[in-house]
């Protein structure tokens, strides 16, 4: 096996990165893919808790990278799919722990046992970001329909693409669609013409996304809804199938929509 | 007639959001702050003005970004010949 490494970053810290490498995974793990994801955020260690499997960590990419443990005692299986893992970072430790160079050699390992390794990098420019995008084969960048964070999108393109690692792609998270109806929101049109950049899936805003979070259980394991089609659709793109771009209904609450915010 | 104009303005935020990204992606892109292009445009009017009279207040500078090029636009309207013998006129918009 020789794994695509996935690397998704954003330019603003917040937009849904670590929500997105979760159900990214997630999907590619319901397709029948062997997939790690691999938190890239060494010190803010935060998709254990998200895919809910912050109970089982024993040792870490650190730990293995520091010769404490093999890859595979680190890797966490997750049951609720036929082939995911989970790769954790360490808590308290800083962005110097793993190098670039460690970085694509831990991914050099993974390689051979996966089909597909999504990294959720850290935000913006440092160091961390620079170590995550090293093994990238393919880049995707969050961003939400709003101004600061296409901005800063823009600047982390470049940087993908002055590394070779391009193009990348976007995820637009968090559309509502009755507010770019209402013309309040920038449309993934709107996106795509300010940056040129290709988008690879648009996942509206859903209700379902806080509360599966809360449970740890990523949308795209086994629920329904807006947002977890949207990731079916991402990791369908991903390994190659021809899905139309649709940016679906979003789903929020019955407040929102009564007064027009949804 | 406030709250007119507020409907208006809420109607084209999408728009105005497009504009003010359009612009300060330019800068970003071309690393050059928009305060330092008002510069450039004071000293080419000034180096300009030496030689031909100048429109000085219709000067434009801007960066325009195709792809990964970026190119500085400078439009400098020359005075017109009736404008040129009337100096006051001229002087006026300095």
């Amino acid at each position: 096996m020789q794994a695509v490494v996935v690397t998704i970053t954003s330019g603003k810290g917040g937009v849904g990165k670590t929500t997105c490498t979760a159900n990214v995974g997630c999907a590619l793990a319901v397709l029948q893919k062997k997939v790690a994801v691999v938190d890239g955020d060494i010190g803010l260690r935060n998709l254990d808790i998200v895919m809910g499997l912050e109970n089982r960590i024993v040792y870490d990419s650190v730990d293995f990278i520091e010769g404490r443990c093999r890859l595979r005692q680190a890797l966490i299986r997750d049951k609720r799919a036929p082939e995911l893992y989970l790769l954790p970072t360490a808590q308290t430790r800083d962005k110097s722990a793993i190098s670039t160079a460690q970085m694509v050699q831990l991914c050099d390992e993974l390689r051979k046992e996966f089909d597909y390794i999504v990294i959720d990098s850290p935000a913006g420019i440092e160091q961390g970001f620079h170590t995550c995008l090293a093994p990238a084969d393919k880049v995707l960048i969050v961003t939400n329909p709003e101004v600061s964070s296409v901005r800063d999108a823009d600047r982390v393109i470049g940087l993908v693409e002055s590394q070779e690692k391009g193009p990348a792609q976007l995820i637009i998270n968090r559309l509502v669609t009755a507010r770019v109806k209402k013309q309040e929101m920038l449309s993934m049109e709107d996106i795509v013409e300010v940056l040129s950049t290709d988008v690879i899936g648009v996942v509206p805003e859903d209700e379902m996304i806080l509360m599966s979070t809360n449970r740890g259980q990523p949308v795209a394991l086994n629920g329904k809804g807006p947002a977890a089609s949207a990731f079916h659709h991402i990791a369908r793109r991903l390994i190659g199938e021809d899905v139309p771009l649709q940016v679906q209904q979003s789903n929020t609450s019955l407040f929102q929509r009564l007064f027009g915010r949804g | 007639m406030n709250t007119f104009k507020q409907l208006l303005n809420k109607r084209n935020s999408v728009d105005t959001a497009k504009q003010r990204l359009r612009f300060v992606l330019i800068h970003d892109r071309a690393e050059i702050p928009p305060g330092m292009l008002d510069m450039i445009k004071d000293d080419i009017i000034a180096v300009i003005s030496r030689r031909v009279p100048i429109d000085r207040a219709s000067v434009s500078v801007s960066i325009d970004s195709a792809g990964q090029e970026n190119r500085l636009l400078v439009d400098i309207p020359l005075l017109a010949e009736e404008r040129r013998n009337k100096p006051d006129s001229a002087k006026r918009k300095l």
